[in-house]
């Protein structure tokens, strides 16, 4: 049973599905970088398309998938080229991809506030628009 | 409402611990109940994901994790997207403890289990009883609103009492006034009849003492005795008013015009007005009909311009009737001297009266006559400048 299960452990990480992913508090990292590209992907079984952004981080050129939030929560217009800064969750998928699971965006001195401190996603409770804060009154989680 | 506030403070507290109580139970037993479904499916070699998927209905479970012996997820599953609050410090130990999330409260559990072979496992279960944190959500709004009404009846019950209080010392103050004024009502009428009685007798014997003069008077004193029997009259006619105006007013009611008694009042007046050089005008705003005493309300418009005139020197007095849905109003306005502050105080007091003649009753009547009506009679009077009798009695 555990040589079935052997595959799924990935050495050196906390994590054994590389399918499966959660907002992990351990492994929280702030990444500053220019936009790449935008697109949308299913990420959850069984609910809508989430916008995903990939974001080239300044110094490093390390490239990350970015998992923002189900399309429909954003009202936001991202561009290519545009900077961002991100606070989320980190894991590696396959072995080399970079990924992000976003806690709390800064764009154009805007923050917005995805998720709580322990990554409960703020879209739940039905379909609403993610909340602009100023400058510096970031919304810090609930 | 302070009572209602802690008891019901302490209630919910109280209940509060049981709810929590009773879902670490909650919490414990399905936990329990899991780790014995995980046991027998792990030796079966099902997967943490065919596992998981044979009990992804369940809705109070938020989400739960398996991890094999080393803490390593082998699978996870959550209501949320993305959620599991799982960190090296909730790792460390086996325990049970609560997360306050947007959902709601979270009753976390972290333990282990074997299998018979000897492996280890361990289940992280986030647990919630979603019914019951509405439930109390609701309660605690329902204690706030209840809370709230209290407070707002508490408020307007206390406004009621103190308005109620102000009204029940009000009328206490106006009843032992009244009580005052019937006192002294009663001792004057009462001293007023005894010597009106005792005036009365010798009066009489007085003018029959005259009229016997009158048959055997001696020539050239029929002018004198008639002069003396005159004044017996007038004697006996004030001592009559006198004894009148004491006595409880009884109204005799009938439908009559109010224009005419005031034209009629102010015809009586006119030659009085015009050697005083007072001009006195009435306007009324329509014909007014009203059932009152005739005769009494006569009286009392009488006094009043009387008084009027007597207060003039030149200049006018202007009469004005108007009727206001079933109030009638009758206002008598003078350009005279006007009125001290101590005559304003005592206006209404029997035989009160700066004027050389009179027996200051006058007021006195006009007031019981209007009450009589069950009306009211105010005025307003400045020294110098003149004064505004009005009188209000329900009719039309």
């Amino acid at each position: 049973m555990l040589a079935c299960l052997l595959p799924c452990v990935i050495v050196g990480a906390s994590f054994g599905q590389e399918s499966r992913h959660f907002y992990n508090v351990d492994s929280e990292k702030m990444i500053e970088g220019k936009i790449q590209e935008i697109k949308m992907e299913p990420r959850y079984k069984g609910t809508a398309s989430f916008l995903v952004i990939k974001l080239e981080e300044n110094g490093t050129r390390t490239v990350y998938n970015v998992e923002v939030s189900p399309v429909w929560f954003f009202d936001q217009d991202f561009h290519k080229g545009e900077d961002l800064t991100v606070i989320g969750s980190y894991y590696l998928s396959d072995g080399k991809t970079s990924n992000i699971i976003a806690r709390e965006i800064r764009y154009r001195g805007s923050t917005l506030a995805l998720r709580d401190k322990h990554g409960f996603p703020n879209w739940r409770g039905g379909q609403m628009k993610g909340k602009r804060q100023k400058r510096g009154k970031g919304k810090m989680g609930l | 409402m302070v009572i209602f506030f802690a008891f019901s403070s302490l209630n919910r507290s109280f209940i509060k611990g049981k709810v929590e109580k009773l879902v670490d139970e909650q919490l414990q037993a399905t936990s329990g109940i899991l780790k014995v479904n995980f046991s027998h499916l792990l030796e079966e070699n099902y997967t943490p994901e065919d596992i998981f998927a044979q009990f992804s209905g369940e809705k109070n479970i938020y989400y739960m994790a398996l991890l094999d012996g080393n803490r390593q997820i082998l699978g996870w599953q959550s209501q949320f997207e993305g959620y599991l609050p799982l960190s090296k410090e909730s790792l460390a130990t086996e325990r049970t403890w609560i997360i306050n999330s947007p959902a709601g409260k979270i009753f976390n559990s972290f333990s282990s289990f074997s299998l018979p072979g000897g492996s280890v496992y361990f289940l992280y279960l986030g647990y919630s009883l979603s019914d019951l944190e509405e439930m109390m959500i609701r309660s605690r709004k329902n204690f706030y609103l209840v809370f709230g009404i209290i407070v707002a009846v508490g408020i307007l019950f206390s406004v009621g009492l103190y308005q109620l209080q102000l009204h029940y010392l009000q009328k206490k103050r106006e009843l032992e006034e009244e009580k005052k004024e019937k006192e002294r009502y009663r001792s004057i009428s009462a001293l007023t009849s005894g010597v009106a009685h005792e005036i009365k007798n010798p009066l009489n014997s007085l003018a029959l003492l005259f009229e016997l003069l009158s048959k055997n008077a001696p020539a050239g004193t029929e002018e004198d005795i008639s002069s003396g029997k005159e004044e017996i009259r007038k004697i006996s006619r004030i001592i009559d008013q006198f004894s009148s105006s004491l006595r409880p007013v009884e109204l005799t009611k009938e439908a009559f015009c109010l224009g005419d008694i005031i034209s009629d009042v102010q015809g009586s007046l006119e030659k009085e007005a015009k050697e005083r050089k007072v001009q006195i005008q009435f306007v009324q705003s329509h014909r007014i009909e009203l059932l009152a005493d005739k005769g009494l309300m006569r009286q009392a418009v009488y006094n009043l311009v009387k008084n009027a005139l007597e207060a003039c020197d030149g200049g006018g007095i202007f009469i004005r009737a108007d009727q206001n849905k079933k109030r009638i109003r009758i206002v008598v306005q003078d350009t005279g001297q006007g009125m001290t502050n101590e005559e304003k105080e005592r206006a209404f007091e029997p035989f009160f009266s700066r004027k050389k003649e009179g027996m200051g009753i006058g007021l006195y009547l006009v007031q019981k006559i209007v009450h009589a009506h069950e009306g009211r009679i105010d005025f307003v009077s400045e020294e110098g400048k003149g004064t505004t009798f009005t009188i209000e009695i329900p009719g039309g």
